[in-house]
């Protein structure tokens, strides 16, 4: 019986740091390898929590970098079984911080005690013959009256273009073509995100027009020529996730 | 021997040339987003390219090498032997006459054609060995060694081998570039970085005429020729060919005739778009023309390199690659048939399928050799390792380290290029990872290659995993887009033909294909075994 007890008190410490609440922090990031892919964990506060998985790159999740910091962004789950030691963080949002960090090198071996607890969704070398994720078939060609539609571009923090953009550019892209846009106004903004520590972390000050100005560069440079294009910015930082951190663009037929 | 004209009158004919030439270049750059067959930096070389002097040139005709003007006939199928074993170049939709036709005849002003650079015996790329042989049989003079790129500056003494050491020892040719860089349009690109001449044992970055400071500021950088054969695969329009480029979010280039975008394969920095486009810059740069090759000789040029695959057919010990139950990833004939643009960096079509092919017994004399083979492509496709610091793989989304393959990045389906946009920084030009020659006080070894210092400016990201400050030989890709993260990049090469035209890696720093793997071994801590590298060289001499 006291075995049983000490076990559940032991849980009980485990996953009090962890209680459903969101979390921000700034921390290395670790690599742990597996019989499988590596999976991606960090420490903070002297507890592991576990980000995710190597897949590809089609995966919402993107492993950081070794060699430079992360601002993490998420709810922990304690309810969850640990993965690779770590805690769970559902749907974090992970962004890699652009000072190099040489103190941020953890690569961990593979060990028996924190393998996968599932198969991924592709093996560390050649996959099954399609990409880890699917993001379904692109939306149906919108029908006349065409109306104004505003798409958003999302940024990792202090991130500007990336390997990522296209993703949201394009269908900017084509719905501009599909209904032949006159117009293309482009809003950009940057964030800021209080930490859990209660210390205030907000993106570079120029980075607002950057984006703007930038999304409109990469439009016309992928053909969007003939429309006249207002690029606009807003200055403040605006407080909250990563959702602050974007691009808003409208495409007008008129 | 062919005859030359005399070097006053040639000057006297250069001059008004690139008088016409720039006015005309300049008048389509003029346009923003210009769509014509001359990309933005390429004025700036013709200038120089027709201020390079001209001496007097013969193409003897050789067994195997291929002289302007031959007037031969490219048959639909032969081979020639290499070290280890034999190439094939196969010719689609049969023979061709060469008299007349653009790619072989001399239609610039230096003696030089196409085919010069593009030897079939080296797989339509240039072996050093090869290079050497020509010096010889020609004492220098064959147009092989033109002084624009041929040398290693144009102003050296060009009867001298020493003015020719990287071309001689490396199988360099020089690359001049403006600096900064020019967009498509030819509009001015602000770089996100400075670059600074730290070493120039060439002597042509800091040269009046020719180099940074000169009127017409240029960057000299030194690379070997690419393989024009397989360009189905170069060229393609499949996966990943998109809008913007994969890896950085960046506009793809696009073909200035269609405005589709394209593939960025074709060249080590993926300046020109198309077969046409590029044709145009070589004609001005490596054969000195005056004027774009016309319409009709880039259709035949384009038309030609189209027809061309190669890939070994023979090896010494495991015999003939191409039997009809051989394996599907050998051979020209394979490469004919395969689709272009399919990403084989899975289990369903594979980047070189082996089939079931020399799973059974195999005849004694060739077992050993062909189960090695199969052990070496086991090796390319399944033996992980940590790919770490490596920009535009470690940067998509994989993370830093990534535990991959050979086949991750080299992943198009029968060629290993990258499907599309293949440009990465594996440290092949960049340091620390560059070779770079010993500087101590018992070598008289001189170090052969530029040295540049990049410095990425204020308010740009520095550099991910080289810093603000780093150095390099060649800036790569970073020449053309002016970006901090590009210096360095070099779009990847197809893995065929090996065998037949060594030296490897954009800049020649790898003389064999076991210096190639060792380079990845030292670059990644791979830790192959002697066998798993004897295995992979085998493979990879075989494709």
């Amino acid at each position: 019986m006291r075995p049983l007890l000490m076990l559940t008190s032991a849980a009980i410490v485990a996953a009090t740091p962890a209680m459903a609440e969101d979390l921000a922090f700034v921390s290395c990031p670790i690599v742990r390898d597996t019989k499988l892919v590596p999976c991606w964990l960090t420490e903070y506060r002297g507890e592991l929590y576990y980000l995710g998985i190597q897949t590809d790159v089609s995966a919402e999740f993107n492993p950081p970098s070794l060699g430079h910091r992360i601002l993490v962004e998420g709810r922990p789950n304690p309810d969850k079984p640990r993965i690779c030691g770590g805690i769970v963080i559902e749907s974090p949002a992970v962004s890699i911080m652009n000072a190099p960090a040489d103190d941020c090198r953890t690569q961990l071996p593979s060990d028996e005690r924190y393998q996968l607890p599932f198969e991924p969704p592709r093996p560390p070398g050649p996959s099954k013959g399609r990409l880890a994720y699917d993001y379904g078939p692109p939306p149906p060609p919108p029908k006349p009256p065409y109306q104004p539609r505003t798409f958003t571009v999302p940024y990792d923090f202090d991130g500007l273009v990336g390997f990522k953009t296209p993703r949201f550019l394009t269908p900017i892209y084509d719905y501009a073509q599909q209904i032949g846009a006159k117009r293309i106004e482009i809003t950009g903004y940057r964030g800021a995100v209080r930490l859990s520590d209660g210390s205030l972390l907000s993106e570079s000050e120029p980075l607002a027009r950057q984006r703007a100005e930038q999304v409109a560069e990469l439009l016309r440079g992928a053909g969007l020529r003939t429309a006249s294009y207002d690029v606009k910015w807003k200055d403040a930082a605006e407080m909250g996730g990563p959702a602050t951190r974007r691009v808003e663009v409208t495409v007008s037929p008129r | 021997m062919k005859q030359q004209w005399s070097r006053t009158g040639r000057i006297a004919c250069a001059v008004v040339a690139t008088a016409v030439t720039v006015a005309m270049f300049a008048a389509r750059a003029a346009e923003p987003g210009a769509r014509g067959e001359v990309a933005g930096h390429v004025p700036a070389q013709a200038e120089q390219a027709q201020k390079a002097p001209i001496t007097p040139s013969a193409s003897p005709r050789q067994f195997h090498w291929w002289s302007p003007g031959d007037a031969r006939r490219f048959e639909p199928f032969t081979t020639y032997p290499d070290d280890v074993g034999d190439l094939g170049v196969l010719l689609d939709r049969g023979s061709l006459e060469t008299k007349g036709h653009p790619f072989f005849e001399s239609i610039g002003s230096n003696g030089r054609a196409c085919v010069t650079c593009h030897q079939p015996e080296n797989a339509m790329s240039i072996s050093v060995p090869s290079i050497q042989e020509r010096w010889r049989v020609t004492g220098g003079k064959d147009p092989l060694f033109a002084a624009v790129d041929g040398s290693n500056c144009p102003n050296l003494p060009q009867d001298d081998p020493a003015s020719h050491s990287l071309l001689l020892e490396r199988g360099l040719f020089r690359v001049f570039l403006p600096w900064p860089p020019k967009a498509a349009d030819g509009s001015r690109i602000d770089p996100e970085f400075t670059l600074e001449v730290v070493r120039d044992p060439t002597g042509c970055n800091t040269h009046p005429e020719y180099g940074l400071n000169s009127p017409n500021p240029m960057v000299s950088v030194y690379r070997r020729p690419r393989v024009v054969a397989n360009t189905k695969y170069t060229t393609h329009q499949g996966f990943g060919v998109g809008l913007f480029v994969g890896k950085t979010g960046m506009p793809s280039a696009q073909d200035p005739e269609t405005g589709k975008p394209v593939a960025m394969n074709i060249m080590a920095d993926a300046r020109q778009p198309t077969l046409k486009t590029q044709a145009v810059e070589a004609a001005i740069n490596h054969l000195q023309s005056p004027k774009p090759p016309t319409a009709d000789q880039l259709a035949k040029i384009v038309d030609f390199e189209s027809r061309v695959y190669v890939a070994q057919v023979a090896r010494h010990g495991a015999g003939s690659l191409v039997e009809a139950d051989g394996p599907p990833a050998f051979g020209p004939r394979n490469l004919l048939k395969e689709d272009a643009g399919v990403l084989g960096n899975n289990t369903t079509r594979f980047v070189f399928p082996m089939g079931d092919a020399w799973t059974t017994p195999q005849p004694d004399d060739v077992a050993e050799m062909r189960a090695s083979i199969r052990r070496g492509h086991d090796v390319f496709f399944f033996r992980t390792f940590w790919i770490r610091d490596s920009m535009h793989l470690n940067t998509v989304g994989l993370g830093n380290p990534s535990k991959r393959t050979c086949a991750t990045c080299h992943g198009m389906h029968m060629t290993a290029m990258d499907v599309a946009n293949g440009w990465m920084d594996i440290g092949t030009t960049n340091l620390p990872w560059a070779k770079e020659t010993p500087e101590n006080p018992w070598t008289k070894e001189k170090p052969q290659m530029p040295l540049f210092r990049i410095t990425c400016k204020a308010g740009v990201p520095a550099h991910p995993y080289l810093g603000r400050v780093f150095y390099t030989q060649d800036p790569g890709r970073g020449l053309i887009s002016g970006k901090c993260n590009d210096v360095g990049t070099i779009v990847m090469q197809q893995f065929r033909g090996l065998a037949a035209r060594p030296p490897y890696f954009s800049n020649g720093s790898a003389a064999s294909i076991r210096e190639l793997i060792d380079f990845y071994d030292r670059r990644y801590n791979i830790q192959y075994s002697e066998q798993e590298k004897l295995d992979l060289e085998h493979f990879l001499g075989s494709l």
